[in-house]
């Protein structure tokens, strides 16, 4: 069974949702990103782990300035996998690792050495923005990843077609699928939670068993409290990256800024119900 | 002259890719994400809608007649063809006249398609994203004409240099953006502009060349290729048949499509496109994607040929900020893979050169992007030019927002 499978089951005996917490891989550099995520997996059910790209079109300001500190420390897919693989091996606990990027690092990389990459290092699952549900890519990469018994999410929005919906929802593979609260930008400062509830009851009923997931501008407990009253997955983004960035400012060293992130992380993850 | 109607000679696959049959490479396609969907999908079907709706064209043809007169002349060169060796030796030189267009560049054609298609499909507002405001200032004229509001999006950077474009953007009443990610420059104003019309779906998102997720690429072609259409029915007037070879610049390549488009089925007409080789090639400061070893990658919604650093997309460089773009439209890449179009560079003080030669022997002041094809236009046409050949090069634009750069030039090489 695959890693994300065996929590949802997990939880589902619990009655319990995960919760993920994202953050841009190497923000605001590798020794500090390391310390947060390892610190985080004592919070997260799942950590999504952004690989940045300088070109991203879809990320809100908040998130291009963390791509910004990541690219400018160095940070590239290597790296991230060399990140990842640590905090899995000195942790040693169930915390799934989804990594979250574009489609042209990973071309770059190298889609086979990709997927091979992402099956040694154990990553649960992968989200990829911008790859559309019909091109070849899409094919290679989610055949391939699930031959792995890696996950494969797709993201849909309120304002997506119901065929779009019902494709994305065929495309995602052992993981949950990524259900935006509007269709925007991330971090939005006003969410309209009942669309959401609607997209993901919708979900439900074309796929009972599918895990939901929703995220984009969720940053209060009590948000995180609503949303997993009918989520699987509640993903937290844009406010975490701030935490890095105001810890980072602060001039904290990697353990202080850590620890500072994970105390706010952990009271998110503690709303879910 | 009547504009003749647009014949679609190179469809890409429904998904908006061109296929090399040879080795299966794909260029184009629609990368974006999920929530920009829907939005590309009302600019898709409407434009397929709108270039059928013989309404919809014929105003269209009349108002780039008439507005952008879009009708400019070709003439003969004497002297640039004496420069390449003489008609004797290589031939005829030939111009085609496109910085006598309203705003000064090839730009405004696809500028204002767009924006009368925005209008068509019920937009009020536009995207658009610039680097040298050439695009900027064409959107911004042709929205003021049609009622629309704008917002550019800028590099930061870019929008720091002193520019006659970016004050008449501004003096048609367009709002402009600064974008102060990545390397502040093009590409990252036009991603912003992206994410903008994923925030903004009754915006219209507008591109500045032949780049872009589908349908962009072929939408920004189709409309420029009204330049290719004239062309092609003056130049046989003017001599009796088609040019032996055209030259255009390239940047994204808009112009280039605009002028050769109508020709890439006839095999005769050698099509040439010259990208800024910046310092030198081998310096690595460039802006000359097919020259300069661009790989297989995906941006802006595309995949295409790309300048890269690792995963992320390499600076682009070059003096000349119409050709600053780290990437190449993608049936331009296509058309290059199965050879139908051959790269040439100039760098960019054989650019500069060139313009002042322009200016002096000439009497024209050309935009600096359109000196690099005229100085690799007359170095190719020496080399492999021949009696009673007619070659035809792209002026592509007006110098005029050149003209504070090459004054500092020409103090310094006094
Ligand atoms: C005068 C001129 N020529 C050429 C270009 C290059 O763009 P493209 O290759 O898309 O024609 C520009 C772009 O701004 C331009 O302003």
């Amino acid at each position: 069974m695959s890693k994300l499978n065996k929590l949802f089951k997990n939880l589902k005996i619990k009655k319990k949702s995960a919760f993920c917490g994202f953050v841009t891989s190497g923000d605001p550099n590798y020794a500090s990103s390391k310390a947060i995520m390892k610190e985080m997996t004592k919070h997260c059910h799942i950590i999504e782990a952004g690989q940045s790209f300088s070109t991203s079109t879809s990320d809100s300001p908040i998130i291009m300035e963390a791509n910004d500190r990541a690219i400018k420390s160095g940070m590239n897919m290597t790296k991230t996998f060399k990140l990842i693989k640590e905090v899995i091996k000195e942790t040693n606990n169930d915390t799934c690792f989804v990594i979250m990027t574009y489609l042209n690092p990973i071309v770059v990389y190298g889609v086979k050495k990709f997927i091979k990459s992402s099956a040694s290092i154990g990553i649960a699952g992968v989200i990829i923005v911008d790859n559309n549900l019909n091109s070849p890519e899409e094919k290679i990469l989610l055949n391939g990843l699930s031959k792995k018994g890696i996950g494969y999410t797709k993201i849909i929005s309120p304002t997506n077609s119901e065929k779009f919906i019902q494709q994305s929802i065929k495309n995602t593979k052992n993981s949950f699928i990524y259900i935006t609260t509007y269709a925007g930008l991330t971090g939005s400062k006003n969410v309209n939670l009942n669309n959401v509830k609607k997209l993901v009851y919708k979900v439900k009923k074309y796929s009972k068993n599918m895990p939901t997931g929703v995220g984009f501008g969720i940053k209060t407990p009590k948000q995180v409290k609503q949303v997993s009253k009918y989520a699987d997955v509640v993903i937290c983004g844009s406010n975490i990256v701030n935490k890095i960035k105001e810890g980072h400012e602060r001039r904290l060293s990697a353990p202080k800024l850590a620890k500072f992130v994970a105390k706010y992380v952990k009271q998110l993850s503690e709303s879910t119900k | 002259m009547k504009i003749d109607p647009f014949k679609e000679l190179n469809p890409p696959t429904k998904d908006g890719y061109w296929i090399n049959k040879k080795n299966k490479e794909r260029y184009g396609g629609q990368y974006i994400s999920p929530l920009l969907v829907p939005n590309l999908k009302r600019v898709q079907e409407g434009f397929f809608k709108a270039i059928k709706d013989k309404k919809f064209m014929k105003e269209l043809n009349e108002e780039l007649l008439s507005f952008i007169g879009v009708n400019t002349p070709i003439h003969f060169s004497p002297e640039l063809t004496k420069l390449a060796g003489g008609e004797k030796k290589v031939g005829k030189i030939f111009l085609k006249r496109t910085d006598l267009h309203t705003n000064h560049s090839h730009k405004p054609i696809s500028a204002y398609s767009c924006c009368k298609l925005a209008k068509y499909l019920g937009f009020k507002k536009v995207l658009t994203e610039t680097g040298a405001f050439q695009n900027g200032r064409a959107v911004a004229s042709a929205c003021a004409a049609l009622g629309l509001d704008l917002d550019i999006y800028v590099g930061a950077n870019d929008a720091k240099k002193l520019a006659i474009n970016k004050d008449i953007s501004a003096l048609h009443g367009a709002n402009i953006i600064e974008v102060h990610d990545s390397t502040k420059s093009l590409l990252p104003a036009m991603a912003a502009a992206l994410r903008a019309f994923q925030s903004e779906p009754d915006s219209m998102y507008i591109v500045g060349s032949v780049a872009g997720p589908h349908p962009y690429p072929l939408m920004v072609r189709t409309f420029a290729s009204v330049i290719g259409r004239i062309t092609k029915k003056q130049f046989k007037s003017l001599t009796g048949k088609d040019p032996s070879t055209i030259f255009a610049v390239c940047g994204g390549g808009s112009n280039l499509e605009s002028i050769t488009y109508p020709y890439i089925k006839s095999n005769k007409v050698k099509l040439y496109a010259v990208e800024s080789a910046g310092k030198g090639i081998k310096t690595g400061k460039h802006g000359a994607t097919i020259s300069g070893g661009g790989k297989m990658g995906v941006l802006l919604g595309m995949r295409s040929k790309v300048l890269l650093n690792g995963g992320n997309i390499a600076d682009s460089f070059t003096e000349a900020s119409g050709l600053d773009f780290s990437s190449i439209g993608p049936e331009v890449a296509y058309l290059h893979s199965i050879g139908r179009i051959k790269f040439l560079t100039a760098t960019d003080i054989e650019a500069k050169k060139t313009f002042m030669m322009m200016a002096r022997k000439i009497g024209l002041i050309c935009a600096i992007e359109a000196c690099y094809v005229i100085h690799a236009a007359i170095r190719e046409i020496k080399k492999t030019g021949k009696p009673k050949q007619n070659h035809l090069i792209h002026l592509c634009g007006s110098g005029e927002p050149n003209v504070a750069q090459m004054m500092e030039f020409m103090k310094k090489n006094k």
